[in-house]
């Protein structure tokens, strides 16, 4: 069959199963959206609906604190009639879904995961054709799951794919601004500003080594432009300068506590007040630590660079979910190559299987059936963090060992050590 | 109809010796309510003149409170000290159309004189950190989370001059319980200090032992009509309800016990299988009550000057009740044929008697306007919901209240989710969010319910988790949340006299159980959060400054390192000299860390 065809009918199958959970089970949306795994305060789509109703009564949302999202989705929302609101939403989640694995289809499309600009693997043949991955991801559970539960993460989970796959184009000003809008709608992207710059750096100089730095500068100027002009539209829509406390301010200072599946939560409520700033430093340093040491040892791979924040992004971020996870978990296909390289499967693998299904059933233990404590759901959390790091870490490892081998073919297969 | 009674009667004694300048009165209303309690009303009135409050000569009038109120700028305060709860469906409506009462706990709202907001919060807290200090109550514990600033709930009772600025500031302190420590304040800011008079009748150990119970202080500058000057009144209020056999159980042993068998009495109605078993009647229906047995004391003499020709004691039931005082006394009935006081000897024991009589003879059950309800829906300590049960006992009358609830800022509610069970019931809303540990969240609603109907109002909240030193030092009791107040706008009663009066009504508070961390952990959470973030780190920053060597290339490093290879060296030759097929090849490979 064509491929068009077969994309088109992979689309569509995707589409009916959600549409099929949504109608068929008209209760399972709010079943998701109330679960803690799926939604966190910042995105959760409850609150999106309560901030929504004080937003057109002429309440400030941000005067409380229950709306922690910025402003441009109330408006987005607030187009939409009451009287058929949850199915035009259920239709837009849907549609963001299918775009993103449309993003994801082009990236896999270029071909440019084992085959970047200044590199190329002796094993970049091996790899998963583009469909497979786009279903991978689209009937992943954690995917559909999210999708049904509607959190405000699948907005810049689409933006991040897209910036991806329009820097991959050579389109780097779209790049760029799909990436101004994934960091306005969470501040996490925008770490991904320089793996992806040197990204787009590298297709746009198709090759000739040398780094233009005018690029990067010109680009990041354009990063903070785009950025500047959706907090200027925000205060135009609110009227006021207060949506940045709330926002942003919420997230960098983790003014709600609320569980979810990250490692800062617990931490923080059992901290004592007079450590809470040094430690709210030192998290928020750790998550940027890695940028730079990434992007400067895996600088022939800045796509790989991109892929790996994005999974220590899902990990490290204060208000992490699933929908970070699913989105790491659909680009990490595109790496087939090294998946014979990498040592500890097992162990990650069942880790990230047991806190799937262990974290649900300790947290009913904890909240509703009283019979167990915050620690069971609290060692799930590390569990998952764990798992999901030694996931990446390993990842990290293949990679370079790839690298390696470039410069060492003969020691293809054989054993190595590092010092 | 029974406190508009209260009013009216109150108001008509009073006026009898030149209301307007009388500088002190005082009055104790009992009333007998079915089946075997009785509702006792303290009524404490003090007058200064404005003058001579500003200059701070204070006669009546207590100058610690005095004192306390113009350091704050505070030109009326309303204090209540409340336990237990008011049984609408047997005792109809509020004493004072409820505008006594207090929600569980303290409750306190003021208006204060101030010229900016910042100036008004800052006297708030003088004035809660003050009257603290000298009820011995945890008021300081009101701060920004637990204060509120109703709308519509409540209208300054005192005749204020217009130039002032005044704040109004609303605060409820829940969890406070109630007890001596505050009474014994309460009664020293009377004249008498409560060693005669009627105040000697109280006592902590019945007072705070009474099935509801309300302590109030109302302070407010009064203008009257005949243009005799300003005054600065106190009202003090002690309405309680008490039970008749609980109150007659000996202080030494307060155990209540069975009856013995020869003084029970079976209903004879119901079929029994034998002689052994017994549905015993209701006997405490009827009860003789005497002062001592209600009040553990009878009344010393008088605090009341001989010239006052006042009745402070009064019985409030049918004319045709029977009721015997140690002394014959001056009596005043009351045209309505409802109520009856008594003057009181100026130096002797006063002690009162009614004895057991006929339900018929107490005054009739009044209905009140409206019965609420509130429950919290849901379970499990993630989330839940409200739901208030609104009932219009009036055939023919809709009722139209505001309804103002103040929660605190750990319960989040989500107003899209308000649903009442009949449409188009709300009128108007006020809703303002609360701020995490700033402030808490206020709503105020407009509701009209009609005649005979029952409306359920119900919403979802969300319950936040709290830092390890936010939580009180019993975490699993909950928190309180304050009661909600219902202000009555439109009374159904008939009486003309006072429509302006508005009737209040509080529900019950509510317990609110939380999510708990685990108390033991924190040095546990730490070090083992910290070791999952150092092992992603340490992992990923090790692969990135090493470099890649063969597994034999490597040159082995230390003790360790040789004695590594010599054992390995070993293990090979025994597998060279066991293995059947001799391998060939120059290098032999090291396991690979």
């Amino acid at each position: 069959m064509g491929r068009l065809l077969q994309q088109v009918l992979l689309f569509a199958a995707a589409a009916l199963l959600r549409l099929i959970l949504f109608l068929v089970f008209p209760s399972l949306p709010d079943f998701f959206t109330g679960r803690v795994e799926v939604s966190t305060p910042v995105t959760s789509f409850k609150r999106l609906q309560e901030g929504l109703f004080l937003y057109t009564r002429n309440v400030s949302p941000y005067d409380g604190g229950v709306f922690y999202q910025p402003p441009l989705l109330l408006t987005l929302f607030s187009f939409i009639p009451d009287s058929i609101f949850t199915t035009v939403t259920a239709l837009l989640y849907i549609g963001l879904d299918l775009a993103s694995a449309q993003a994801l289809i082009e990236i896999a499309d270029s071909k440019l995961s084992g085959h970047e600009l200044f590199y190329k693997s002796p094993r970049r043949h091996s790899r998963w054709g583009s469909l497979a991955v786009a279903a991978a991801f689209l009937f992943n559970p954690l995917t559909v799951i999210s999708c049904l539960g509607r959190p405000t993460s699948i907005f810049s989970n689409y933006a991040i794919l897209l910036a991806i796959s329009k820097a991959i184009q050579g389109k780097t000003g779209n790049a760029i601004i799909a990436l101004s809008m994934a960091a306005y709608q969470s501040m996490y992207p925008a770490i991904l500003l320089l793996p992806l710059l040197l990204l787009a750096h590298d297709v746009s100089t198709q090759g000739i080594i040398g780094t233009d730095t005018g690029f990067l500068v010109r680009h990041a100027a354009l990063f903070f432009g785009a950025i500047s002009a959706l907090f200027g539209l925000s205060y135009l829509v609110t009227g006021s300068w207060e949506f940045f406390a709330s926002t942003y301010g919420n997230q960098l200072l983790l003014v709600d506590l609320t569980p979810n599946i990250g490692l800062w939560w617990y931490f923080f409520i059992e901290m004592f007040d007079s450590f809470r700033e040094f430690f709210l430093g030192v998290f928020w340093l750790h998550l940027l630590s890695y940028v730079g040491g990434l992007s400067v040892r895996l600088r022939t791979q800045p796509l790989f660079v991109t892929i790996t924040m994005v999974g220590l992004i899902a990990v490290f971020i204060p208000y992490p979910s699933i929908s970070n996870a699913s989105i790491y978990l659909g680009l990490f296909p595109l790496y087939k190559h090294i998946f014979p390289l990498m040592r500890t499967t097992f162990i990650y693998t069942t880790a990230l299987l047991y806190s799937i299904v262990l974290g649900p059933a300790f947290y009913y233990l904890w909240i509703y059936a009283g019979s167990g404590n915050a620690n069971f759901f609290y060692a799930i959390t590390l569990v998952w963090g764990l798992g999901f790091s030694l996931l990446i870490g390993d990842s990290i490892w293949a990679t370079l060992r790839d690298e390696w081998e470039v410069t060492r073919p003969e020691m293809k297969d054989k054993p190595i050590r590092q010092i | 109809m029974l406190p508009t009674l209260f009013c009216f009667l109150v108001l008509s004694l009073l006026t009898s010796s030149c209301y307007a300048l009388s500088d002190y009165s005082e009055q104790l209303v009992l009333q007998p309510l079915v089946p075997a309690s009785v509702l006792a009303s303290f009524n404490f009135r003090s007058n200064a003149s404005q003058s001579s409050y500003n200059q701070q000569h204070f006669q009546y009038f207590p100058r610690s409170l005095g004192q306390i109120l113009q350091h704050a700028h505070a030109k009326e305060l309303h204090l209540r000290f409340s336990s237990g709860r008011w049984d609408a469906e047997s005792w109809g409506n509020r004493p004072w159309n409820g505008t006594k009462e207090g929600g569980t706990g303290v409750e306190i709202w003021t208006w204060i004189d101030a010229s900016s907001e910042e100036e008004a919060l800052m006297q708030w807290n003088t004035l809660n950190n003050a009257l603290a200090g000298l009820f011995c109550a945890s008021m300081n514990f009101i701060d920004s989370t637990r204060t509120s600033r109703p709308l519509s709930t409540f209208e300054p009772l005192g005749n204020h001059n217009s130039g002032s600025n005044l704040h109004l500031f609303h605060g409820a302190l829940t969890r406070e319980v109630v007890c001596t420590e505050n009474l014994t304040p309460f009664l020293k800011l009377l004249p008498c200090k409560g060693k005669v008079g009627i105040a000697s009748l109280l006592d902590g150990h019945k007072l705070f032992d009474a099935t509801w119970q309300t302590m109030s202080i109302d302070v407010q500058p009064v203008c009257p009509a005949d243009q005799s000057g300003c005054v600065m009144e106190i009202e003090q209020t002690i309405d309680m309800v008490l039970d008749i056999d609980r109150s007659k159980r000996p202080r030494g042993d307060p155990i209540p016990r069975p009856l013995p068998d020869d003084r029970l009495i079976c209903d004879q109605n119901r079929q029994y299988p034998d002689e052994n078993s017994c549905y015993p009647l209701d006997l405490s229906a009827a009860q003789d009550l005497t002062l001592k047995d209600l009040f553990g004391r009878s009344i010393q003499g008088s605090c009341l000057s001989p010239a006052d020709s006042t009745y402070p004691v009064c019985v409030a039931a049918s004319n045709s009740l029977e009721v015997y005082t140690t002394n014959a006394l001056a009596e005043y009935k009351a045209t309505s044929g409802y109520l009856r006081c008594l003057a009181l000897p100026e130096k002797d024991e006063f002690e009162l008697l009614i004895p057991k009589q006929d339900h018929a003879r107490f005054l009739p059950v009044s209905t009140p306007p409206i019965y609420v309800e509130r429950s919290i829906t849901g379970r499990g300590q993630e989330r839940g919901g409200i739901r208030v049960l609104l009932r219009n006992p009036s055939p023919t009358h809709n009722v139209s209240f505001v309804y103002f609830e103040a929660l605190p800022w750990f319960m989040k509610p989500y107003m899209h989710t308000l649903k009442t069970s009949i449409p188009n019931t709300i009128d108007e809303m006020y809703y303002r969010p609360g701020l995490d540990r700033k402030r808490g969240s206020q709503l105020e609603l407009a509701i009209t319910v009609p005649a005979n109907q029952i409306l359920e109002l119900s919403y979802d909240f969300e319950k936040a988790i709290l830092r390890y030193t936010e939580y009180p030092p019993d975490a699993n009791r909950g928190r309180d949340v304050a009661p909600a107040v219902i202000r009555i706008v439109n009374a159904t009663t008939n009486t003309s006299e006072h429509v302006g009066v508005a009737a209040y009504l509080r529900t019950t508070p509510l317990m609110l159980p939380l999510p708990t961390p685990d108390f033991s952990m924190p040095y546990n959470v730490i070090i083992l959060t910290s070791t999952v973030i150092a092992l992603a780190f340490g992992t990923i920053y090790n692969m990135l400054i090493r470099q890649f060597v063969g597994a034999d290339e490597a040159t082995s490093e230390g003790l360790k390192g040789k004695i590594i290879v010599a054992l390995v060296s070993v293990r090979n030759k025994i597998r060279d000299s066991l293995s059947p097929v001799a391998t060939t090849g120059p290098e032999r490979e090291k396991k690979n860390i």
